[in-house]
């Protein structure tokens, strides 16, 4: 286990330097994102476009009977994270947590001749869905770009929701953080220029999956 | 979403493990114990990334062992309500379809898949619109967004919609076949 051990030194985190961070290292990450953000066409299916009333999932209801017709979506639901966790936790952006997690598989490697480290499985999975949401070239730029909507209350989870989802045009943002909503008119100036900026920072392996 | 949060475990050590390594002996247990499980709470506990304090150990009666209060810092991987996740298809029935995002399992309910997508039973059963043009197999990639949560002591499931603006398949491993 001298693993990790040998990188925590006395109360020390890890240091986990982008290194090789980039969505590019998983063969998934290169699979993903086919159509969606591609070339402007928002859903792939025709049904999830822009006038449709999506926002009431029962709705589809009449064929079963069944408790279908439900619980769900208010229709802004908040992300409220912070209710349930300790209150120093701190919200990770995909690409954020793709750095540190790439970070520490990277320690494993250089230390592998020791068998009894093994990482557990929801390691990998993490480390992977991670890298699928990790849409840009640098998550230092892209925390800067998103810190001006702090100013604007938009909430740090709001905030992390917009980084991982990376919506191309501000109605996708509005249509899929609800929350937003209410200060559209407010924001909006702010969003499209932040999406105009977060839009630079896309990572060329992005780029090439939307195209 | 992920979460960098600080935790704290008392940890159990044999009095076997004293000595100049007791410290690497503690943590490596911390990872061992740690890693990979899940709480309702804090959700999946992805990676120990750094240990902030061990504490003084309390040696406890009949038994030699000692307990050692540990704070550590974690990667962990929470759902929330209303998160927009990227997930990979990883089962479609008559009653839906299951997907993975990271740690975390969701189930999409056929009602809260688009009405003009049947299921289709055969060898790679999925969910097809009329004209053929979309389709939710095994392995495609749906983004979706959650709006239940259910929370156990080992695990976190949740039930997401594709039903909404913008959500929908964002990569089908068929369409190029």
């Amino acid at each position: 286990m001298k693993g990790k051990n040998v990188s925590v030194p006395q109360g020390n985190v890890i240091e986990c330097n982008d290194s090789s961070s980039d969505s590019d290292a998983s063969p998934r990450a290169n699979k993903l994102n086919g159509s969606l953000k591609s070339g402007g066409k928002p859903p792939t299916h025709p049904t999830f476009s822009k006038g449709g009333k999506g926002d009431q999932p029962g709705k589809s209801g009449g064929k079963i009977s069944r408790s279908s017709s439900e619980p769900f979506i208010p229709s802004t639901p908040k992300i409220n994270a912070k209710e349930e966790l300790p209150k120093d936790a701190e919200r990770l952006m995909d690409c954020e947590a793709a750095e540190i997690l790439q970070g520490i598989q990277d320690q494993l490697v250089v230390l592998s001749q020791d068998s009894t480290i093994k990482l557990p499985r929801s390691f990998d999975n993490g480390l992977r869905y991670a890298k699928l949401g990790s849409h840009y070239t640098s998550a230092l730029a892209v925390k800067q770009v998103l810190e001006t909507l702090k100013s604007h209350k938009v909430s740090d989870e709001e905030i992390c929701l917009i980084a991982n989802t990376c919506p191309e045009t501000a109605d996708e943002l509005f249509a899929l953080i609800p929350s937003l909503k209410e200060n559209r008119i407010r924001i909006e100036r702010a969003i499209k220029d932040v999406l105009s900026e977060l839009a630079k920072l896309k990572s060329g392996d992005y780029e090439n999956k939307c195209t | 979403m992920f979460f960098h949060i600080v935790l704290e475990r008392n940890m159990q050590l044999h009095p076997r493990h004293f000595g100049p390594h007791l410290r690497d002996k503690l943590v490596a247990k911390l990872m061992k114990d740690v890693e990979g499980t899940c709480s309702g709470r804090h959700g999946f506990v992805v990676a120990i990334t750094g240990v902030d304090n061990i504490g003084k150990g309390l040696i406890r009666d009949g038994t030699g062992f000692v307990t050692f209060p540990v704070k550590y810092q974690c990667v962990v991987f929470r759902p929330f309500k209303g998160e927009i996740l990227e997930a990979v298809v990883t089962m479609v029935n008559k009653m839906g379809f299951f997907a993975e995002a990271g740690p975390v399992q969701i189930f999409v309910s056929n009602h809260l898949i688009p009405d003009d997508m049947e299921f289709q039973a055969g060898d790679v059963p999925n969910y097809t619109t009329s004209d053929g043009s979309v389709k939710i197999q095994k392995e495609s990639e749906v983004r979706l967004k959650i709006i239940g949560t259910r929370v156990d002591a080992t695990e976190i499931f949740c039930i997401g919609t594709i039903k909404d603006d913008f959500l929908g398949v964002i990569n089908d491993p068929g369409a190029s076949s």
